[in-house]
């Protein structure tokens, strides 16, 4: 019953949590720091219980009889990894937003958030699936429309459309899957002979794509990303990405191996051209948060550019690029956002001598932006190289060419440190008040030491791919 | 017995409601409730005259409509008491269209139902009620005329009325379907034969709209397809043919007239209209097994948003005289709990999941999948997401905009405990799928 309890409690919590909290705010964020801890030690429990290999059975509920659709739970390590990723984000962004305006009922959402995104992670059942992926819009529509900046009702609205127009491709090729197998379950959707894989293929693609995203379908997250208030961006890139990558090695690569063997140029391709292509754009930008978010897309592209090796290597790879990017990207937003904040800014070359008055932010923008472009001792170079090296394996030694990426992300990142953290010291930099919060300095702390912590030591992040990929034939 | 319940209660109501609305709304009531256990105990039509049948979909259906009249009546206020004895009639004849397997007696219970709505929209005398009557009435008279054409035309080549063993080989007989249709697509709201509802439903009463457009639509669908199933087998090319076409017509052309509105009732008008659109595809997928469940479950869907959002609207336009899209600004402070119910409803409407809406369109879609016509449903699969854009467009105006009046909105208590009742209904079937399949599924098996 735990189960399906961390998916459902959160939606009646948050309606509760916003009553209960409506004439005394402060207490919001300490109810949802609870829930959200509750869920992580739920997890972890779960991370101990995982078998060897395989999926860890949590129940099936909710049968509905001639349709084959139930909930069903079940968990292997690659949506574990996902639920930690999600628990240990949703805690630390409870940190970030610590002043946030309107708390009731901006914790109340991240409450409500907080159960559909497990739901996406936890089951197996394609239609509920479809439904938890959904229904994570809701509360990123409103956290957005509500708290982001000047254009935040235009980029929700954007938001919620373009990525609900690409869910219906999608939902088509899910259509089809249950149409031409007759189960609605993963695992025994997979038994099955396809009559038309490429299409089913192909429609799905559109939908995990647009919601990584990947080159042609990117338009909608730097609107997104850079109206939502930065601990909005945080989830949006740690976590609703995330499920982007996920659903593509659940459906495409785990559901449809020999299809997707068969596209796998195409992936490479579609995942060189958004990572070169994403890179441009941000060394392009003077808005240093647009700058952040294309930097995203550029690292998402590496995912995909692992995830179509199809080899071990390659999806061990791309499991610690997705923890990475969230952990690399994260503080980044964080501090992009702070710094607008501070000095009512966006622009980097208005900003400049950041690190003479706010050396800790600084010297922890510099360490991620080090982890963005691949610098040895962070999580970014592990990600980069072992990414790298997989495709290579694979695809031969052009696709070296993706350590361009590399090198354009140096340029922008040590660009935008020389022209905000370092530097002259602007006026506004001058008059502002760099002030933060003992909070928000503990969450980019824990950010900190997450990335130089699984930059030298990135075996647990292995192990678990280990567990989640071992079928493809691992070590 | 519950017929009788019904149209007894209904006669009487009107002795009561001129001096005390309350105790008229407490006998609506308790008749409502009252026949929904005469049906659950098997007492219903069947048990008394010869022509009706029911069975455990028909049952399921019927409570879900004696439940939406239940809160629509509570809602209801002084000046539209006439309303809640026009409810019990049309409860008693839905519950008899539902239960008849008697093509004479759908087309007699059809226009019985049409008169009943003829009264229901004229009931609250003020200028546009009375434009949006008569066009109701006129349209609806014209649809009548064309209905009894096709009738005609089909009774002269069948031998039985009976829906089992009625004649539907015959010489006329897709002629005769096919005028039959396009009177009945006057009443089910499909482009082009809307352009009456769109002004009706918006510029009548609110409550009878929400009857119009919510309870009788819904129960025409399923009656509808009982009625017109053997037909829908028999021409299966036809069939495809037609639904698919006036599906996607009226889906697209509701979906982009809506996003011109700027008065609500018009939003919510159109919205209705291109709802029309996607309860057509199951008919299309007719030779699937799913197509009867796709229209059951459509129909108890859209009944419960449906009748909620116009009956909001209704709240709202009596309390703080709500009519554009400007007026529900910021009315998540001036009426957090309405605003609520109103943003749950429009995201039932809109397909977002956990909500009936949800459900509702994936099991109807998915019968057109199971019938072969996927192009048809990813069609109407993007025409249900870019129609979040109008839907989105109020909730916008509900939470993101600044109120331009500051006062607090007094809703009455009824009128909670009804919205309450219906997104009950609409959570419930957003989340359990089972009651829906297993009362409709084994029956085309």
């Amino acid at each position: 019953m735990v189960a399906v309890d961390i998916i459902f409690a959160p939606i009646f919590l948050s309606v509760l949590l916003y009553f209960i909290t409506r004439n005394n705010q402060e207490l919001a964020k300490y109810i949802a720091l609870g829930w959200f801890v509750v869920q992580l030690i739920i997890v972890i429990s779960w991370y101990n219980a995982l078998p060897a290999e395989g999926f860890y059975n949590l129940g099936t509920f909710l049968k509905v009889p001639y349709f084959d659709f139930s909930l069903t739970l079940k968990i292997d390590a690659l949506s574990v990894a996902m639920l930690i990723l999600t628990a240990v984000l949703l805690i630390l962004v409870i940190f970030t937003s610590w002043e946030e305006k309107n708390q009731a009922a901006y914790f109340s959402l991240l409450v409500l958030f907080s159960g559909p995104i497990f739901g996406v992670f936890m089951t197996t059942n394609v239609l509920w699936f479809f439904m938890f992926w959904e229904l994570t819009l809701v509360p990123m529509f409103f956290l957005v429309g509500f708290w982001g900046g000047k254009r935040r009702i235009y980029a929700a609205i954007k938001f919620f459309l373009y990525t609900h127009v690409a869910s219906m491709f999608m939902f088509i090729g899910f259509y089809l899957l249950y149409k031409q197998t007759g189960y609605w379950d993963l695992s025994e959707i997979k038994e099955v002979m396809l009559a038309t894989p490429a299409l089913i293929w192909w429609l799905m693609f559109i939908g995990f794509a647009a919601k990584l995203p990947v080159f042609p379908f990117h338009t909608w997250l730097p609107d997104a990303h850079v109206e939502a208030p930065s601990s909005i961006s945080v989830l949006l890139a740690g976590v609703l990405l995330k499920m982007g990558a996920y659903g593509l090695i659940r459906f495409t690569v785990e559901l449809m191996p020999y299809t997707t063997i068969e596209f796998s140029n195409w992936m490479l391709i579609i995942g060189i051209n958004t990572t070169l292509f994403a890179g441009m754009l941000a060394i392009y930008e003077r808005h240093i948060k647009k700058m952040v978010a294309y930097s995203s897309i550029s690292h998402m592209g590496l995912v995909v550019v692992a995830i179509a090796t199809m080899t071990y290597d390659g999806l061990s790879a791309a499991l610690y690029e997705m923890i990475g990017h969230a952990l690399v990207i994260s503080p980044l937003f964080l501090i992009a956002g702070w710094l607008h904040h501070k000095t009512h800014t966006w622009y980097m070359d208005e900003m400049g001598g950041i690190m003479k008055k706010a050396p800790y932010v600084s010297a922890i923008f510099i360490l991620a932006g080090m982890a963005a472009l691949g610098l040895p001792g962070t999580m970014g170079f592990v990600g980069e190289l072992t990414i790298i090296v997989s495709a290579v394996k694979s695809f031969g030694w052009w696709v070296a060419v993706i350590a361009i990426a590399s090198l354009i992300s140096a340029g922008y990142i040590i660009w935008a440190v020389r022209r905000a953290i370092h530097g002259e010291m602007s006026p506004i930099v001058q008059k502002a008040d760099f002030t933060m919060s003992f909070p928000e300095k503990l969450a980019l702390g824990v950010f900190a030491v997450m990335i130089v912590y699984f930059g030298i030591q990135p075996q647990p992040i292995f192990d678990l791919a280990n567990k989640a990929f071992s079928f493809l034939g691992g070590m | 017995m519950s017929f009788i319940i019904l149209v007894a209660t209904g006669l009487l109501v009107p002795v009561f409601y001129k001096s005390n609305i309350f105790i008229a709304k407490l006998i609506a009531i308790a008749a409502f409730i009252a026949s929904a256990i005469a049906i659950y105990n098997g007492a219903g039509l069947n048990s008394v005259f010869p022509f009706f049948v029911s069975d455990d979909s028909i049952k399921l259906m019927e409570y879900v409509l004696l439940a939406t009249l239940a809160a629509v009546t509570l809602s209801l206020t002084g000046f539209e008491r006439p309303l809640i004895a026009q409810m019990l009639f049309v409860a008693s004849a839905s519950i008899a269209i539902l239960e008849t397997n008697n093509f004479f007696l759908f087309i007699i219970l059809f226009e019985v139902i049409a008169i009943i709505s003829y009264v229901l929209v004229a009931n609250i005398r003020n200028f546009y009620n009375a434009e949006g009557a008569i066009k109701a009435f006129i349209a609806g008279a014209v649809a009548s005329g064309i209905i009894l054409l096709g009738f005609v035309l089909f009774s002269f080549v069948t031998d039985s009325f009976n829906y089992e063993t009625m004649n539907v080989e015959g010489k006329f007989t897709l002629i005769a379907v096919a005028i039959m249709l396009a009177g009945i697509f006057y009443k089910l709201t499909i482009v082009p034969m809307h352009g009456w509802a769109a002004d009706a439903y918006a510029q009548v009463n609110h409550a009878a709209a929400a009857i119009l457009s919510g309870v009788i639509k819904s129960v025409m669908l399923v009656a509808v397809f009982k009625a017109f199933y053997k037909f829908l087998i028999a021409y299966p090319l036809s069939t495809v043919l037609i639904f698919s076409f006036f599906a996607i017509l009226t889906m697209t052309l509701a979906n982009f007239m809506a996003l011109w509105q700027k008065r609500i009732s018009k939003i919510l008008a159109y919205s209705s209209i291109a709802h029309s659109g996607y309860a057509l595809i199951p008919f299309a997928a007719a030779a699937s097994m799913y197509a009867y469940t796709g229209v059951l479950y459509y129909a108890i869907a859209y009944i419960f948003m449906q009748t909620s959002v116009f009956l909001l609207l209704n709240d709202l336009r009596r309390e703080a005289g709500v009519k554009y899209l400007e007026d529900i600004k910021g009315l998540g402070k001036r009426a957090p709990v309405h605003a609520l119910f109103f943003t749950l409803q429009l995201f039932s409407l809109a397909g977002i999941p956990l909500l009936a809406g949800f459900l509702s369109k994936a099991v109807a879609f998915y019968a057109g999948v199971d019938a072969g016509l996927w192009w048809v449903v990813l069609i109407a699969l993007l025409n249900s997401a870019l129609a979040v854009a109008y839907y989105a467009w109020i909730i916008k105006h509900i939470y993101f905009d600044k109120a331009i009046v500051k006062d607090k909105i007094n809703v009455s208590s009824g009128s909670l405990i009804g919205q309450l009742i219906l997104l009950a209904g609409t959570i419930y079937f957003g989340i359990v799928a089972a009651d829906v399949f297993a009362t409709t599924v084994p029956l085309s098996m």
